[in-house]
């Protein structure tokens, strides 16, 4: 039986040796090694957080996402192999992606805050102060409560 | 896995008049690229919109540590310890992908079939710890927690002890918490099923053969890339809902 497939020749090329091999296999474990201490800083810092009072704290978020960003490149870069990709190429996936997503992120950080503000939040928020009105006239009636 | 082996060095400037590929990439590796970017900009969404939720709630977000505190045959109080366990899995099962696609470049058959079989262990073992994950936030803890819960008969909120979350009640904290975390963590639970099953055709065409007939593993290349992605978001998500 013979296939047909649009695997064009200078793929082919990507094709390597024993040689080679070992050293491409060398660099993925070292990228495995740092993935995972990695993420056991994360995990420790995780665990000690709220005893140390870290949490949520503006450190600790920097701290974590920072973390995470050097985990994702690590994936990125070597694992889906995009560093060893034409330039073009890496431009074509990262460039549009990061874009949007800072955008995204940008927007809704401003919006999202605007109505946290007590000055805006009675009008942008009706609806949660009654609720919450609603709730403290409803806890002063005990009979209410069932199990 | 380098492309050292490359016998000409290309002009970059030269690459766009045509009679090369600019990408030096096949059409099927550059259309799984775009759609693991569009798939990329879905789970962005999903995660913004969590974070977003999670500014303008933050005096009533449950903290992870104290919703997350199970580890199996073991009782007591161990958070993040579950949750580091599945992400271990899940970078592992990415190491053992990318030896599948590195000993497909080498066109040897039984390192393929040895890593993908692995690769596919590791994402069933992740698919079954992230339902004992779910099991546990759905049925709750023992004591409960007080919280209002609307009723449809008294048509207003009343106090009721909530074991566990759903859709509607969450005994942790607010129900946004868990509608974010049941629809991001089971969108990508789902991708990690679809993963396996992608993996395991591809496991059993490398099995029969099919792939030395061609004369390339492309396939396995390709199944990689998208299993990448899956353990790229699980990054993200680890952090997002754990860690913060």
């Amino acid at each position: 039986m013979h296939f047909h497939d649009n695997y064009p020749e200078y793929e082919k090329m990507a094709i390597h040796g024993e040689e080679e091999g070992k050293k491409a296999r060398r660099v993925l474990w070292n990228v495995f090694w740092v993935m995972l201490i990695v993420t056991i800083i994360e995990l420790i810092v995780g665990f000690i957080a709220p005893s140390k009072g870290w949490t949520g704290t503006f450190g600790l978020k920097f701290f974590f996402i920072t973390l995470t960003l050097v985990k994702a490149a690590g994936i990125v870069l070597y694992f889906m192999h995009l560093k060893h990709e034409r330039t073009f190429f890496k431009y074509t996936i990262l460039v549009p992606y990061s874009i949007f997503m800072l955008y995204t992120i940008f927007i809704l950080l401003t919006e999202g805050t605007y109505s946290m503000n007590p000055r805006f939040r009675n009008k942008v928020d009706k609806l949660y102060y009654e609720q919450q009105e609603k709730l403290k006239n409803n806890e002063h009636h005990s009979e209410n409560v069932e199990h | 896995m380098s492309h050292t082996a490359h016998a000409t060095v290309v002009d970059e400037k030269e690459l766009w008049n045509g009679g090369v590929s600019p990408f030096n990439l096949s059409y099927g590796k550059i259309m799984m690229w775009f759609f693991l970017v569009s798939d990329a900009l879905t789970f962005g969404g999903l995660l913004s919109a969590y974070g977003f939720m999670r500014h303008r709630f933050a005096d009533v977000w449950p903290h992870a540590e104290h919703v997350f505190v199970h580890f199996p045959f073991v009782k007591g109080h161990i958070p993040l310890a579950y949750v580091g366990l599945m992400t271990f899995i899940l970078i592992m099962s990415s190491v053992t992908m990318v030896l599948a696609v590195e000993a497909g470049q080498r066109k040897d058959k039984k390192g393929v079939i040895i890593w993908m079989l692995a690769t596919i262990i590791g994402g069933l073992m992740f698919l079954g710890s992230q339902a004992w994950e779910w099991y546990n936030f759905i049925v709750g803890t023992e004591e409960g927690a007080l919280r209002w819960v609307w009723n449809d008969d008294q048509g207003k909120y009343v106090q009721q002890i909530v074991h566990g979350a759903n859709m509607t009640v969450n005994e942790y904290g607010i129900p946004q918490f868990a509608n974010f975390f049941f629809f991001i963590t089971g969108f990508h639970g789902f991708h990690v099923f679809s993963g396996v099953v992608l993996n395991i055709i591809i496991f059993t065409q490398v099995l029969n053969g099919v792939m030395e007939k061609r004369g390339h593993y492309e396939m396995v290349e390709k199944v990689g890339l998208y299993w990448h992605f899956v353990d790229l978001v699980w990054v993200f998500v680890f952090t997002f809902f754990y860690l913060l």
